[in-house]
């Protein structure tokens, strides 16, 4: 078929035009979940905080609450920051549907996580388990939309934990917890930076 | 500025129709869902079935599983009968759609079905989970169509979700799981449904 012929009205040259687009939407969206692995790693950090404080003080009930708080703070500094230096976010659509489930991903735990401490049902193994499930959808949900293996696999081990939790004997409740925090937040926010860090570099290479 | 006019290169033409497209593509995400509606509706009623079955017959364990599957079957026969949505429908939101639903409503049954294997079901926290799931669910749809009824959708399962953690009596927990499927689901359904049979209405007026 050469470029001119056409099949229900649409040319080669316009298909071609099209998965190119494509292609580029969804590399647009993975740089935005890329610019963001930072959250990723600074929610594994102050979760593994979280949990060493806990393990510290057993009897101290603001252990989460605290740790919870600052990592907000954090946050909002970090970001606050960045924005400074000219950071922006991916406007695509596959970016916008991408912060919009983490967005309602992050509200949902806040809720669950409020609601569990203060009725002090956060020592339920469904409970546990919901937390990781919660994270492991989003993950994956990002992975179907931006077409992502890594992230895919980082769901994996998310929905994985929070079925094993169910099963492994109570004492490896909380080992479970902290390989996920350490595998699927601080790896792969490492790996998120890195990758950014990479993408950066070819821009600057490809300008120079 | 006339129409001519450029703005950092794009005449104000061109982003009249960017802006008309973009909008066109949102409303085109709400009719999904609104076809979708009978969705809401029949998962909402396998819930109802589920809860009257742990409260009135034997093997109640059995009860979600086996309503579960009932309704995967009836869902998997409508779906498949169903004719599928125009080529305009299939954009980036309708995939992005498709995703939180799938991912969501496969997480759904893993978490359950690992509750009932693992025997946690007398747990009070796996029922406002379920309840939380369908609020994420709603919101990030709400989100990603900026449409407010499927927002407090969401809202009023994250709010029963929370009160099931607060009043934890197996009545108070039924009643609240029953106002929840019937306000987040079944009333959220027909009135996509309605909507549906409104825009359809209005097509065959136009033609």
């Amino acid at each position: 078929m050469t470029n001119m012929e056409r099949e229900d009205g649409t040319t080669r040259d316009d298909l071609v035009q099209r998965v190119a687009l494509m292609e580029a939407m969804i590399a647009e969206g993975r740089q935005t979940t890329v610019r963001f692995g930072w959250i990723f790693l600074l929610w594994g950090l102050i979760d593994l905080v979280g949990v060493g404080w806990g393990e510290l003080q057993p009897d101290f009930r603001w252990v989460w609450p605290i740790t919870i708080s600052a990592g907000f703070v954090l946050q909002f500094i970090i970001f606050a920051l960045r924005r400074k230096g000219g950071y922006r976010c991916g406007g695509s659509m596959r970016g916008r549907s991408v912060a919009a489930v983490w967005r309602m991903m992050g509200l949902t735990v806040l809720l669950y996580v409020v609601a569990a401490i203060v009725q002090h049902k956060a020592g339920q193994i469904s409970y546990i388990a919901a937390i990781l499930m919660f994270v492991g959808m989003a993950h994956a949900i990002s992975a179907v939309i931006l077409r992502w293996w890594a992230q895919g696999l980082v769901a994996g081990v998310w929905l994985a934990g929070g079925v094993a939790t169910f099963f492994v004997p109570r004492s490896y409740v909380l080992g479970v917890f902290i390989a996920e925090m350490c595998l699927g937040m601080v790896l792969f926010g490492l790996y998120a930076m890195w990758l950014e860090r990479r993408m950066s570099s070819e821009v600057q290479g490809e300008r120079a | 500025m006339t129409n001519m006019e450029r703005e950092g290169g794009v005449t104000r033409e061109e982003l009249v129709q960017r802006v008309a497209l973009m909008e066109e593509m949102i409303a085109e995400g709400r009719q999904s869902t609104a076809r979708y509606g009978w969705m809401f509706v029949l998962w909402g009623l396998t819930y109802f079935a589920a809860i009257a079955w742990t409260m009135t017959l034997p093997y109640t364990e059995w009860a979600w599983p086996a309503c579960i599957a009932a309704c995967s079957v009836v869902f998997g026969i409508v779906r498949t009968r169903q004719p599928r949505a125009g080529g305009k429908i299939d954009n980036l939101r309708r995939h992005s759609l498709d995703a939180v639903w799938q991912v969501i409503g496969g997480g759904i049954i893993l978490y359950l079905i690992a509750v009932i294997a693992s025997g946690h079901g007398k747990e009070t926290g796996y029922l406002a989970s379920v309840l939380f799931f369908n609020g994420l669910a709603n919101g990030v749809s709400a989100r990603i169509l900026r449409w407010w009824p499927q927002g407090a959708a969401a809202a009023i399962w994250w709010g029963c979700g929370t009160a099931m953690l607060i009043f934890t009596t197996r009545a108070e927990g039924i009643a609240l799981f029953v106002t929840a499927t019937f306000c987040g689901m079944i009333l959220f359904g027909l009135y996509a449904m309605w909507l549906e049979r409104r825009d359809a209405g209005m097509v065959q007026a136009h033609a």
